[in-house]
């Protein structure tokens, strides 16, 4: 079983920094490379190839760490956005250079820590890494402030005002249930809000981000002072507690109970950004029926099923077929369980947690039974698949249980799935949206209004861009902190 | 008629007690008789062997039967159709009642049969006839609740007087209770108590405000069953154990644990009274599996698995009946018993898809 040192620590934390080492050394697998050396370890079992090591929590080592962080943040404040951009997207642009070690490392550890197949590990890695390149982090600047000089200095604003973006003093990110390499944009945004950042990854989502501060270090030293990453197991509440009571800004990645659980334990006056486990569906409208595209939808459906093995709030739990088109929606299912079974082979999923092939067994077995019962039910998986295709009838929403299971149903017309979200509202984030020709601008609305912040095109759903608002939200708005100055006007000098 | 012989073979292989083992050659004729049966009256179960190769004409053992996932039995006519004795339903949460599953059992002499030795075997093993004092529902407040049956069999054919608790609601009668527990312990005479897990720690909860401790008598016993499922209180099992017998005086190895669920017309014991390991056992006429979750294939001794059970009680339903809890039959006690581990002990999530558990809280699961 192979180990991996599940954080990153900037040089010169007091307490237990070995004096010696002021630099992380090289990205040597498995070395133990911070500059402050924690000196009591612990591990946690990812998957049965993988383990990851870390510092035992260490409640006073964590507030050393926070204000060390503070102190290396203030420093942040004098950087400007270009140069930021430039060392962020360097470090980013490594994991994309077949060449590199770094994304070698990742490539090689990736499918075991997150549980995906290899081929699903490049695939997502690729997917992750196009956002932190310099370009795509610049247009991500410029595309939540239209002048991107305000995160540098004061500018003009309304009324003779001057206005100025800051950072906080610390952002904690939580991750306790994200897709891989979700934290990695997430501290990436954070620095480029001048704030430092302390990431607690989740146990599937601590290998990128450990990677990431190594490149980052080696690029810009300065700039990877001001993060840490630093995984500890749940229920370490005195150690949460001490973390969360230092944060400015806290962002979390979870489940309903770990939001609830993190939004309780803060101070009142802490901002709080969750992302809460959410939603996608997708909507198949008559036009992508005809003959010609029906199977490209299928194959485009499939693969957005395949990405990240269902497991993003971006992937879609079940498909909304229009009827009237060239093939009704359960020949529609039949295209789609061709293409899963074409896509196993190039894209095929990962070792499925018991927990979901237990409900998927569930879900297979009652539907296989309900087809034997003639009421028009149709599943298709051959055996041995990964994948389950699920025709119900009924076009009420069903929550799939994940690991390429998707449903299909059928809908008289694309205008009544906004209905069909009632009582989603709450989790919905992404619908994807094809063959709705002339009418796709007023189902957007439509859906827009039902609670959904994303419509995207099948094949593109996994896959938002790094300036996407996701769950509706500013991706870098929503993380500082801004200052108005009201100018005093100066008395005119007399004569 | 063929019908009730089978079902009178059954009864008599009941009526042989857990302490009878059941030839493998046996259980196999009696689990093809059963299927055939239930071929003949249940055309889209036929439907469904049919489709994974076994039918009639093709037998080659239990074995091969496709295993039926309790979420079926949520869905009307898939698994039990046609008249019906009782009807039971599985606790449903927030989902409705919709997401309730529903055993209609079309001859209760088989449940009773069923239930009938192995409770004794495990809960009264010294043949004694214990007054009860139940934390679960009279089945007169919960007739479709599997387990409130059970016990109206056990207070009319086993135990001495009975007094129940906890209402339809799940609330605890709490002074009556102190009451019966304060009679029970200056009687002298031992007592057999019967609850939920849930049932018990809110007991506990109120006996530890009052700072009331009991001394039940001696040779008295508790059976605890069931989860924590939707509840906002989880205890774990030992630290439940030690508060019932701070509180109740009876010690661990006099409380059984009882698995079973609606689906199931059996149950399963931990022979703790008779000295036996903390695992549970099943009776002659149930066969356990542990299956991989991925395909279903059976898994060898000492690997985590999905639970699957045979069931010949099952003769007016399906008899194969895929759980959703994860257990482990430990190597050194192969055929003899399994270790329930529950859904999804302490995964952590992959993603941030919501799961299909948060969505629907609802499952169909363990009695009550």
């Amino acid at each position: 079983m192979r180990t991996f040192p599940a954080w990153w620590l900037p040089p010169g934390v007091p307490g237990r920094a070995s004096p010696a080492a002021t630099k992380p050394p090289p990205h040597a697998r498995g070395a133990e490379h911070p500059g402050t050396a924690p000196t009591a370890f612990s591990t946690a079992s990812v998957s049965d190839h993988l383990r990851l090591r870390f510092p035992t929590p260490d409640p006073a080592f964590a507030r050393r760490l926070c204000d060390h962080l503070v102190e290396a943040g203030a420093r942040l404040h004098e950087r400007r956005t270009d140069s930021l951009v430039a060392s962020l997207g360097r470090a980013g642009a490594r994991f994309l250079d077949p060449a590199d070690p770094i994304r070698k490392e990742a490539l090689d550890v990736l499918p075991a820590a997150a549980g995906l197949s290899t081929a699903m590990a490049r695939e997502v890695l690729d997917g992750m890494a196009r956002d932190w390149t310099a370009d795509r982090l610049a247009r991500l600047v410029r595309s939540q402030f239209p002048d991107t000089a305000v995160l540098d200095g004061f500018r003009p604003g309304p009324g003779g005002s001057r206005v100025r973006a800051f950072g906080h003093r610390l952002i904690v990110q939580v991750g306790a249930g994200n897709v891989a390499g979700v934290s990695v944009g997430g501290v990436a945004r954070a620095l480029l809000a001048r704030s430092p950042v302390l990431l607690k990854p989740g146990l599937h989502d601590a290998v990128l981000p450990v990677l990431y501060a190594r490149a980052l270090a080696d690029c810009d030293p300065g700039l990877a002072a001001s993060l840490a990453v630093l995984y500890w197991p749940g229920g370490a509440d005195t150690m949460e507690a001490e973390v969360l009571s230092r944060a400015g800004l806290v962002v979390v990645y979870g489940g309903a109970d770990t939001v609830a659980a993190v939004r309780a334990r803060l101070p009142a006056t802490t901002p709080l950004v969750a992302y809460s486990h959410r939603v996608g569906v997708a909507l198949v409208g008559r036009d992508a029926l005809a003959t010609g595209r029906a199977d490209r939808a299928a194959l485009d459906a499939a693969r957005t099923v395949a990405t990240f093995d269902q497991r993003g709030c971006v992937s879609p739990h079940l498909f909304w077929v229009e009827e009237g088109g060239a093939l009704t929606p359960a020949e529609w299912a039949a295209r789609l369980a061709a293409a899963m079974a074409a896509l196993e082979q190039d894209l095929p999923a990962g070792p499925t947690p018991p927990e979901v092939a237990s409900r998927m067994q569930q879900l297979r077995g009652t539907w296989e039974l309900k087809q034997a019962a003639g009421e028009g039910a149709r599943v298709f998986r051959p055996a041995g698949a990964e994948w389950t295709v699920a025709y119900d009838p009924d076009p009420a929403f069903s929550p799939s249980c994940l690991g390429r299971f998707a449903w299909v149903k059928p809908v008289p017309d694309l205008e009544r799935v906004a209905g069909l979200l009632a009582g989603l509202r709450p989790f919905l984030q992404t619908a994807g949206l094809c063959g709705a020709g002339a009418r796709a601008a007023s189902l957007v609305e439509q859906l827009g209004a039902a609670g959904v912040t994303r419509v995207a095109p099948l094949r593109r759903m996994g896959w938002p861009p790094a300036w996407w608002h996701h769950d509706g939200g500013d991706p870098l708005r929503a993380l500082v902190r801004w200052v108005d100055w009201e100018v005093e006007q100066e008395p005119r000098a007399p004569g | 008629m063929n019908g009730t012989r089978l079902r009178d073979d059954l009864i008599g292989v009941m009526g042989a007690g857990v302490g009878t083992p059941l030839s493998d050659a046996d259980f196999d004729d009696l689990a093809r008789r059963i299927s055939e049966q239930q071929w003949e009256r249940n055309p889209v179960f036929a439907r469904f062997c049919a489709a994974r190769g076994v039918q009639r004409g093709s037998w080659s053992s239990w074995h091969a039967l496709p295993p039926v996932p309790t979420r079926a039995f949520r869905d009307r006519g898939l698994v039990s159709r046609g008249p019906a004795q009782a009807v039971f339903r599985t606790s449903g949460t927030t989902g409705g009642a919709a997401a309730r599953g529903e055993h209609r059992v079309p001859d209760l002499s088989l449940y009773h049969a069923s239930l009938r030795p192995n409770f004794k075997a495990h809960l009264l093993p010294d043949g004694a006839r214990l007054p009860m004092i139940s934390l679960i529902p009279s089945p007169l407040e919960v007739p479709d609740s599997s387990l409130s049956h059970m016990i109206g069999v056990v207070e009319a054919e086993l135990a001495a007087e009975t007094r129940y608790f906890v209402d339809k609601d799940g609330r605890l009668e709490e002074r009556g209770l102190r009451s019966a527990l304060g009679d029970a312990e200056g009687a002298g005479d031992p007592v057999l108590v019967v609850g939920t897990a849930f049932a018990f720690v809110h007991l506990l909860d109120a006996l530890t405000a009052r700072g009331t401790r009991f001394r039940l008598p001696d040779g008295s016993r508790v059976m605890e069953t069931g989860g924590f499922k939707g509840r906002s209180r989880t205890v774990p099992r030992e630290e439940l154990y030690a508060a019932i017998n701070g509180r109740l005086g009876i010690p661990p190895r006099r409380i059984v644990n009882e698995y079973g669920m609606t689906e199931l017309l059996s149950q399963f014991y931990e022979p703790v009274l008779a000295g036996g390991a903390r695992l549970h056992r099943p009776p002659p006429w149930v066969r356990t599996r542990v299956l991989d979750p991925a395909t279903l294939e059976p898994l060898p001794p000492g690997r985590e698995g999905l639970l699957c059970h045979f069931d010949l009680a099952n003769l007016g339903s399906v008899c194969c009946v895929l759980t959703e809890d994860l257990g482990v039959e430990p190597p050194e006690v192969e055929g003899h018993g399994f270790r329930v581990l529950g859904r999804n002990p302490g995964a952590e999530p992959r993603g941030c898809s919501l799961a299909m558990d948060e969505l629907m809280t609802a499952r169909s699961g363990p009695t009550l």
